[in-house]
């Protein structure tokens, strides 16, 4: 089995001293906000054991696929991205919990070196129309819904959330993908009239 | 002479706000609201352009985006950094600071010389070029004359990219059409609860509401304020595709809009009359005179003619009046109709009535430049009697008939059927989720058009899920709105069909009599409906003549194909903003302070060599080759696809998937691994790594990675083996450091043992280097001593910065794919789709060694045993050039000649800077594979190299590098 040695630090694949991005505020943060967030802890594992063991382990999982549900205390959030598959993140604790447990067979650890943005703002869904074909304004926030989908041709999995009526949402991509998702979709959202937040900026959101 | 009448309730212009511009040198002024052509005509200018063939002078002919007359060009100014070439100026908002101009002129609008084309007419018949320009020796001098003479608006090549933004977009119900019945139909899918988009190519919604008087409603009101429906304007539908998938275009961007539902309301065509002289500036249809009046507040003549054959014509010879226009007679081409009280209302005004009559011909003023007066005849479906009068006017107001702009519903598929009380195609059959109404529906009539609209608005959002259908019933039209024939026969021709190509009544008989008498013969023929326009306002009455002409109703002789576009659509729109996705790897950052010189391998950029000042590109590579050789290089290996199988049928799984064995492979050992197809064609390879009993780590091609994952994860499925695939291509940082030193870099960064005996070759190790946990592989690709290093990717700028400062004292260089590519070649190892193709077996590639056709099942064994009982189709094997060759040497992809047949194709070659001299791989006919036999290499200017066949490896064939102490 994997080491749990390999369990991620936090670095960012975006910060790798190639974003040179110039932070927005105020009015235009509040049209259109990216933020990179890929410092979340996260963990992930697939398998036909991963639910048992999921729930063995404290963790609720989510009643459906292509759904999420929120960690105890909102600590974070888990997504299950398909019958068998998830991914937690947000709780460091519990992350590195899970790291570290014994894991049975039928239960395969994924490591997760996403990079993730988050996005809001009231042209948020303008944005999505230039980069996405889904129309996530037909989704049914209620059903917490997670959309694995294609964005600006990169493969990504998208948890649409609102708070406090502003429209949130969580973009993971490919960290390989990452510099190249966030340079298109900044350009997109500059265009807008919205730009780059720091992450901090939208605490109140994660 | 200004023609600008007094304000108007409801005109679209802003009297408030002046445009200036200029228009062939000569500087004008409009409105705000105002288009190209409306502010040029209420200036008084008539002509605005020249025809396509003979230069003819043209003016507004429709006023809509629906003939192609009057294209400019806006030059590049003050205002405009480029010109914009083929600006339609119907529809084209005035803009202050337009710099135009006419297109396809020889000195200008006035005096344009090619008009004396004009007088040629009749060396020009249809099809003259076919016949007259087929020669193959002087066709570059027609080419070019042709280029010369043809061709519209220029293209500005100092025009920037545009990166033009595409979206995607969303409704229930999409309506094409603004006009009476799109309204209707959006009010009516809305108030059911669908969520609506209606999109009009016009200015402002409301179709010929805005300038037919009687046929105000409220239902525009009603739809803006719906808070259900989007109205979008000056965007046009350009086409249909599968799933209601439409591309909405307007100024600014291309709109991909998906609905469930497809309401046409997209309304018709007014025609033209064919008659002598039928394009003389003046002549127009009877929606331009209309809108010009109502919309833009310009007066289209002072004394007109109106030639008429429905209810409409009468209707425009009422408003004409009532707006101050003389009209001198009224021209019905019918000796019966219905509307009993328009007529009297037309006599009413003053207004002479002939029934039964045509315009034979229009005569132009005396400065040639417009019309001047009509000839009336007697007509009775063609047969045309005697001219009995002439009557002076300068306009000519046409309202015959309709055409149904039905191109979108053709491209969805709809089957149409054409309907002879009518005289207009009408949908028969609709496909799922496509519904029409209005005027492209044959439903003409005010009423009855907001009577459609709402029924196919109740279907359509019925359709979506939306409300019960309809239940409304249209009543029938109470007679055609078209005309059968409106075509007059003149022996000196110049009646004109189609006014894009200055196809004449004349050009349609020949055509048929020379056996174009099929309707997409005749019109790649004649190139009728062939010109920027499509056949909006010709192909009607190409059919008419064609059915007319072989003894066929029109049903039978069918429509030509409609294709997108609608209307032409900017490139720059077409092109909009480019996703390329490209991937990096967390290592990129260090290769960019570096110099790398950057190359795509698949999505991934890597770094092909590290610039050195002063440093030639193949400089550079060798050296960097060198250094491998000599000392320790470091190479980034994070593009390679790296999967996981985690389970207890791992190893099974691995067994059945590539052509080796594995079941035995020990853990802590790695082994080459090759995929095939089910062909038995080689498509990947990599290196199987074990960690545990159950759990293999393993490498594929960096292109291969995401399709081998795909492909993987759909054998799983279908085998249901106990076992998991992860892909942890992007999740895993690697490098490679290789040299005769490269072990005594590494050990200064870890504890593992890395001793010949403790750490063999092919080796497989987990341990940490430089704190950093770690993956480590004993790898030979490129033929020195070499450890690969997986570590998580996030760890991977830390593991390279410790590399590199371990390697500072033993010289390390990092290398980039060209000396790699070069350092492999020398080992003799082959790249999969560089040195295979996509029929190469293992066999062929000389990888039959790994084939284990003992194993049970493997995915291409059943075709490799099939393959393995016939003679070998081609070889790869080895070569080298003469020691002391100089010249031009061979480049991958020259071919192998033999007896003058080709033989064989070289997929490798590089000189080589340890054995100094060319060295290659060749996949050749199995006769000429043999060690010594002389290749005939034919180089790209046709001379000759020879080359012969050599065993592989050319480096280190005992592959001592590998061992301790060699």
């Amino acid at each position: 089995m994997m080491s749990a040695a390999f369990n991620p630090v936090p670095v960012s694949p975006l910060a790798d001293g190639l974003s040179s991005a110039v932070f927005v505020s105020g009015e235009e943060a509040a049209n259109l906000a990216i933020a990179d967030i890929s410092l979340q802890p996260r963990f992930g594992c697939k398998g036909p054991g991963a639910i048992s063991w999921l729930t063995a382990q404290g963790v609720p999982v989510p009643t459906a696929p292509n759904s999420a549900c929120v960690l105890p205390q909102g600590k974070g959030r888990v997504l299950r991205l398909g019958v068998t598959e998830f991914l937690v993140e947000g709780d460091a604790a519990l992350v590195a919990s899970l790291a570290a447990a014994q894991r049975p067979s039928g239960v395969y650890p994924v490591l997760r070196q996403d990079a993730c943005l988050l996005l809001s703002g009231r042209k948020l869904n303008a944005l999505l129309l230039q980069s996405c074909n889904v129309n996530f304004a037909a989704l049914d926030l209620s059903t917490s819904p997670v959309v694995l989908t294609s964005m600006v041709g990169v493969g990504v999995t998208v948890l649409p959330e609102e708070k406090n009526d502003v429209p949130c949402y969580r973009v993971w991509c490919d960290g390989s993908y990452g510099l190249y998702l966030w340079q298109t979709l900044c350009t997109i959202a500059e265009e807008l009239g919205g730009g780059t937040v720091g992450a901090e900026s939208l605490a109140v959101l994660l | 002479m200004m023609s600008r009448m007094h304000q108007k309730n409801g005109e679209w212009i802003d009297r408030s706000k002046a445009v200036s511009f200029s228009f062939e040198g000569k500087t004008y002024s409009g409105f705000a609201g105002d288009t190209i052509s409306s502010a040029i005509y209420a200036s008084g200018q008539r002509v605005m352009a020249r025809s396509f063939k003979y230069h003819r002078p043209r003016s507004i002919m429709s006023l809509a985006n629906h003939d192609a007359n009057l294209i400019m060009q806006n030059g590049a100014g003050a205002r405009f950094p480029y010109a914009t070439p083929n600006v339609r100026a119907d529809v084209t908002p005035l803009a202050e600071g337009m710099a135009l101009t006419a297109v396809n002129t020889f000195g200008g609008l006035a005096d344009d010389k090619a008009s004396v084309l004009g007088k040629f007419a009749r060396f020009l018949p249809v099809g003259f070029y076919y016949k007259a320009f087929h020669s193959k020796r002087l066709f570059p001098l027609w080419e070019r004359m042709f280029r010369k003479l043809t061709g519209l608006g220029k293209v500005d090549f100092a025009t920037p990219h545009i990166r033009t933004p595409k979206q995607y977009d969303f409704c229930d119900v999409l309506v094409i059409g603004a006009g009476a019945s799109g309204l209707s139909a959006a009010l009516a899918a809305a108030d059911q609860g669908a969520e609506v988009v209606v999109v009009d190519e016009n200015a402002r919604a409301g179709g010929s509401m805005s300038y037919q008087p009687g046929t105000e409603d409220s239902i525009l009101a009603k739809a803006v304020s719906h808070p259900r429906i989007r109205i979008l304007t000056g965007t046009y539908a350009a086409g249909y595709y599968a799933d209601h998938w439409v591309p909405l275009v307007d100024s600014e961007k291309m709109s991909k809009m998906r609905a469930k539902a497809v309401v046409f309301a997209s309304g018709a065509f007014e025609q033209p009359a064919v008659f002598r002289n039928n394009d003389l500036p003046g002549i127009m249809l009877a929606g331009a005179a209309q809108r010009l009046i109502h919309r833009y507040g310009v007066k289209p003549m002072t004394r007109a003619v109106v030639l008429a054959a429905n209810a409409d014509g009468y209707r425009a010879a009422i408003d004409l009046a009532e707006q101050g226009v003389t009209v001198a007679a009224l021209v019905d081409l019918r000796s019966s109709h219905q509307a009993g009280e328009l007529e009297v209302a037309v006599k009413a005004k003053g207004i002479q009535v002939f029934s039964s009559a045509c315009i034979y011909e229009a005569v132009p003023a005396a400065d040639g430049q417009s019309v001047g007066s009509v000839r009336i005849a007697a007509f009775d479906d063609g047969v045309v009697g005697a001219v009995s009068k002439e009557l002076e006017c300068d306009g000519v107001v046409v309202s015959i008939g309709y055409a149904p702009a039905a191109n979108l519903l053709y491209q969805a598929g709809t089957r149409m059927r054409f309907d002879k009380g009518l005289q207009q195609f009408v949908p028969e059959v609709l496909p799922y989720g496509v519904f029409a109404c209005g005027r492209v529906n044959g439903v003409h009539t005010f009423a009855s058009r907001l009577l459609d609209g709402q029924r196919a608005g109740a279907a359509a959002a019925s359709h979506v899920g939306f409300g019960d259908g309809p239940n409304a019933v249209i009543p029938a039209e109470a007679e055609s709105p078209s005309h059968v024939w409106p075509i007059v026969d003149h022996p000196d021709g110049k009646n004109f069909i189609d006014f894009d190509e200055d196809l004449q009544f004349k050009d349609f008989r020949n055509a048929v009599q020379e056996g174009f008498d099929n309707i997409e013969l005749l019109k790649r023929y004649s190139t009728n409906g062939m010109g920027p326009s499509q056949g909006k306002h010709s192909n009607m009455n190409g059919l008419r003549i064609l059915a007319r002409l072989t003894g066929k109703e029109p049903q039978q002789v069918g429509t030509t194909t409609a294709r997108p576009f609608y209307h032409p659509v900017p490139m720059s729109h077409l092109a909009g903003r480019g996703f390329s996705p490209e991937r990096i790897t967390p290592i990129h950052g260090r290769h960019e302070k570096l110099g790398a010189v950057w190359m795509s391998a698949g999505v991934w950029q890597r770094p092909e060599y590290y610039a050195q000042p002063g440093v030639e590109r193949i400089d550079s590579i060798r050296g960097e080759a060198m250094a491998v050789r000599s000392g320790v290089g470091i190479i980034d290996v994070g593009t390679l696809g790296k999967l996981e199988v985690i389970g207890p049928d791992a190893a099974e799984f691995l067994e059945r998937v590539y052509i080796s064995k594995y079941a035995g492979l020990k853990v802590g050992m790695t082994r080459y691994a090759v995929m095939c197809d089910e062909s038995g064609v080689v498509i990947d390879d990599g290196v199987v790594a074990r960690l545990a009993d159950d759990h293999f780590y393993f490498t594929t091609t960096t292109s291969g990675a995401a399709t081998i994952y795909r492909e993987l994860s759909r054998l799983n499925t279908m085998w249901k083996l106990d076992c998991g695939i992860v892909n942890h291509t992007g999740s895993f940082a690697a490098v490679n450091v290789a040299g005769p030193k490269a072990r005594a870099v590494l050990a200064t960064l870890t504890d593992v043992d890395l001793s010949g005996s403790a750490f063999p070759y092919l080796g497989l190790r987990e341990g940490v280097v430089a704190g950093i946990p770690a993956r480590l592989m004993r790898v030979g690709f490129v033929g020195e001593w070499g450890y690969e290093i997986h570590v998580p990717a996030n760890f991977g700028g830390a593991l390279w910065d410790a590399l590199m400062d371990a390697g500072k004292s033993e010289g390390i260089r990092p290398f980039g794919v060209e000396a790699q590519r070069l350092l492999r070649l020398e080992k003799g190892h082959i790249i999969i789709s560089q040195d295979t193709d996509g029929l190469t077996t293992p066999s062929e590639a000389g990888l039959d060694w790994a084939v284990k056709l003992d194993k049970l099942f493997f995915v291409g064994k059943r075709s490799l045993q099939i393959i393995a009982k016939k003679p070998l189709r081609q070889k790869l094997v080895g070569f080298m050039l003469d020691k002391d060759f100089t010249g031009a040497a061979p480049k991958e992809c020259h071919l192998v000649i033999q007896n003058g047949k080709l033989a064989g194709r070289i997929t490798s070659i590089a000189w080589s800077p340890s054995l100094q001299r060319h060295i290659g791989l060749v996949l050749v006919s199995p006769e000429l594979s043999a060690v010594g036999t002389t290749l005939h290499i034919r180089l790209s200017g046709g001379d000759m190299v020879a080359a012969k066949v050599v065993p592989t490896p050319f480096y280190d064939p005992e592959n001592l590098k590998q061992k301790e102490g060699a």
